[in-house]
């Protein structure tokens, strides 16, 4: 092939060009330390990167939801444990009550009921807790879960928690599964204290019996929900380090996605800011040689 | 035996030499001119010609000053750098598309859906909140906005190419203009010039440049320029086109030009396929996005247990209209985040959240619109990481095809110095015969007058 200046001007001026660029592209990764700063860059690490940037965003909002459950279940376990004091103390005072039933002054027998009844105004208290403004045991109702007699306001749907990408939990317990219903069976465990009171305060003791048995039952139920809610914090335990686990795997595969191997990058890049100094300088030697240079 | 008539012998010598020196300066001058073919003189014995040179049949002739181009070459160079500004143009316009959606980043449109699915969660979480509901409308209006912006923005990409193509229209008129000019000069010359024909040469490859057209140069030298198989350059005639509205085509009868090649080629694609395309797919996720919620949301329950309202007003159903529906719009307690009670349906507690679950469940959907953002984004990457090597590997092939082009036509500095040496030697020569047939003749006139 026939060379001439111009051709070698020409190709010469683009392959320094080539590799100017080519350097220019590696510096620009090195500044701004990503491997992908638009989807061309590599089409299927764009692909990964995004897929990765919206599990991360996901998996926020769930770490969100489990630290709202966390709280949800930690206020209804510590309004439940103070019930199960309670109900302890009621328990004694009822097993009091009957052991001296005869024995008793109606005085005392006046303050064991006097004291049974602040018991009950107790559990009503913690039967009205709320978390965050919202009562723990109304179910979805706006409040109060119960008025000053201790009828139910509430409901008993399921207050429902996103805590992983495919499953929920339900973070509540109604008032209907820690005090009972109202005129089902012994009825609700205010409507049970209330009997046990005027019983004591009356001497009653065969409606005292009955209504011990009713108060066991009772107990059982709220014990039962204190349990039920006891599981739940265990497993929002578990779940918020599984969480944790799952955020730093995804950070750091985002990282291999889309950040920058600088070590790589930066020799890559004395590659071809080499590559580039020789063309320029081969460009400089080359160039203005001709036969003129020669000739007198 | 010398006699007067030898002394013209070296005379035409010392001119042909002269001639060919000068066409070594003209050559050394235009060595960088761009469209310049190096020119030779060429040279005859008399008679063979048919050139009447010095008037005797000694001597040399000057038959004619020719140009180094070979057509095929020009023309297959001038095709190569055509798909060259096909595929340049088609790599920068899918480029400057990829900028308008910044991913993958936290503030591009995939991370906007997110927070807007995000915020139903939150209100799914705390649906008495008043704060968390306002914050969803506004996370809601955010993506709104993104998604119409995505779609001014493609405009703009449409409406630059489109005046460029009235541009493209505007230069192709001029160029064919001056180009029949030229063809008339060329027809009308036994022998053309070759700056002549190189000037021309220039102008039909800007024209296939832009256009891609395919060039026929006829038997009287004039060159005829087709695009899309109609000719825009006859002998006298230059078709005019115009671009109204990005469609190139004959001012005659308004029929589109087909460009296969060229600038207008990756022109016409942007305005016809590329940017309708992402327009379309812009539109596919509003209109995933507005239907899916809806559907949701009407069957949910608002704070004031009133249930079917729209999230999004229906009736936008494209990346351009998409708004939120009047509704819901600056009344956050009208969002349905509570869920239907079955049997009935009946509305829920007023603290229920559990539709704002679903709806923020749609996050996941493969079919939905984060979904569908995704693949449009990645298509994208794909369509614009081909395009880039497309371009790339077009350049080396054009660059070849110009190497080639070059290697018959431009100017080596080397070889005019050395056929400027020639020239010089063959003068040096012609004047010692013209001084030695002088000498001779001198002599016999000399010794003959005694």
């Amino acid at each position: 092939m026939r060379v001439t200046n111009s051709m070698m001007l020409r190709s010469t001026m683009r392959d320094v060009g080539q590799s100017l660029s080519r350097l220019q592209d590696t510096q620009s990764k090195i500044t701004s330390g990503k491997a992908i700063t638009r989807g061309s860059d590599d089409p299927t690490g764009t692909a990964s990167a995004m897929s990765i940037r919206q599990d991360l965003r996901r998996l926020e909002q769930r770490s969100r939801s489990v630290d709202d459950a966390q709280g949800w279940v930690g206020a209804a376990d510590t309004q439940l444990t103070g019930m199960m004091n309670r109900l302890t103390r009621a328990k004694e005072l009822v097993v009091s009550a009957g052991n001296g039933v005869t024995n008793l002054t109606p005085a005392a027998r006046q303050a064991i009921a006097a004291e049974l009844r602040s018991v009950r105004g107790d559990l009503l208290i913690a039967g009205n807790a709320t978390y965050a403004g919202r009562p723990l045991f109304a179910g979805t109702a706006a409040g109060p879960a119960y008025d000053s007699t201790g009828a139910y306001l509430g409901n008993d749907d399921a207050v429902v928690r996103d805590v992983t990408v495919s499953t929920s939990m339900t973070v509540n317990v109604t008032g209907t599964e820690v005090f009972g219903t109202s005129g089902t069976g012994a009825g609700s465990l205010f409507e049970v204290l209330d009997r046990m009171a005027t019983a004591i305060a009356n001497g009653d003791s065969s409606a005292m019996a009955a209504e011990h048995t009713n108060l066991d039952a009772a107990t059982a139920r709220v014990r039962s929900a204190a349990s039920s809610i006891g599981t739940k914090t265990a497993a929002l335990i578990d779940l918020r380090s599984r969480i944790d686990d799952d955020m730093s795997a995804l950070t750091s595969r985002l990282s291999e996605v889309e950040d920058v191997d600088i070590v790589e990058s930066l020799v890559r890049a004395k590659a071809e800011e080499t590559s580039y100094q020789a063309a320029v300088q081969a460009a400089a030697r080359l160039i203005p040689v001709s036969l003129l240079d020669y000739l007198r | 035996m010398p006699n007067i008539s030898s002394l013209n012998t070296p005379l035409s010598a010392m001119r042909a030499q002269r001639q060919i020196l000068d066409v070594t300066a003209r050559n050394i001058a235009n060595a960088t001119t761009p469209g310049y073919h190096r020119q030779r003189v060429e040279l005859a014995t008399p008679g063979t010609s048919g050139v009447s040179g010095s008037g005797s049949n000694a001597g040399v002739d000057v038959s004619r000053v020719s140009r180094s181009a070979d057509d095929l070459i020009i023309a297959r160079a001038a095709r190569e750098e055509a798909g060259r500004s096909a595929a340049d143009t088609t790599a920068a316009t899918l480029s400057r598309i990829e900028a308008l959606f910044p991913e993958p980043t936290d503030h591009g449109l995939a991370a906007q859906l997110d927070d807007y699915w995000g915020a139903w969660s939150a209100v799914a979480n705390d649906p008495g909140n008043q704060t968390a509901r306002s914050s969803l409308l506004s996370k809601a209006t955010t993506v709104v906005n993104s998604l119409k912006r995505g779609v001014e923005d493609l405009t703009a990409v449409s409406d630059a190419a489109k005046s460029r193509m009235a541009g493209i229209a505007t230069e192709v008129n001029d160029l064919t203009a001056r180009i029949v000019t030229f063809n008339q000069t060329i027809a009308s010359q036994t022998d053309p010039s070759a700056d002549l024909l190189d000037q021309r040469d220039q102008l039909v490859a800007k024209v296939t440049n832009l256009t891609g057209a395919l060039t026929q140069v006829t038997g009287t030298g004039e060159v005829n320029v087709f695009i899309g198989g109609r000719q825009v350059v006859a002998s006298s005639f230059a078709a005019q086109l115009q671009a109204p509205n990005g469609t190139l085509q004959f001012v005659s009868d308004g029929q589109a030009v087909v460009m296969t090649s060229g600038e207008g080629a990756a022109v016409a694609a942007t305005i016809n396929d590329v940017v309708p395309r992402y327009i379309s797919a812009l539109d596919d996720i509003a209109n995933t996005l507005v239907t899916s919620v809806n559907t949701v949301h009407a069957a949910g329950y608002g704070q004031d247990g009133v249930t079917g309202r729209n999230f999004f007003d229906p009736t936008g159903t494209t990346a351009a209209t998409i708004a939120i529906s009047t509704d819901v719009a600056g009344q956050p307690s009208r969002l349905a985040a509570g869920a239907p009670k079955l049997p009935g349906p009946t509305a829920p507690g007023a603290l229920d959240g559990n539709q704002a679950r679903v709806i923020a469940a749609l996050a996941d959907s493969a079919t939905g619109a984060s979904a569908k953002y995704q693949t449009m984004i990645s298509g994208m990457a794909v369509e614009s990481r081909s395009a880039q090597q497309r371009a790339s590997v077009q350049g080396t092939i054009a660059d070849n095809a110009v190497k080639e082009a070059d290697s018959v036509g431009s100017v080596s500095i080397d070889e005019e110095m050395t056929q400027m040496m020639e020239a010089q030697r063959a003068f040096q020569a012609a004047s010692r015969v013209l001084s030695t047939v002088d000498e001779m003749l001198g002599f016999l006139i000399e010794r003959t007058g005694r």
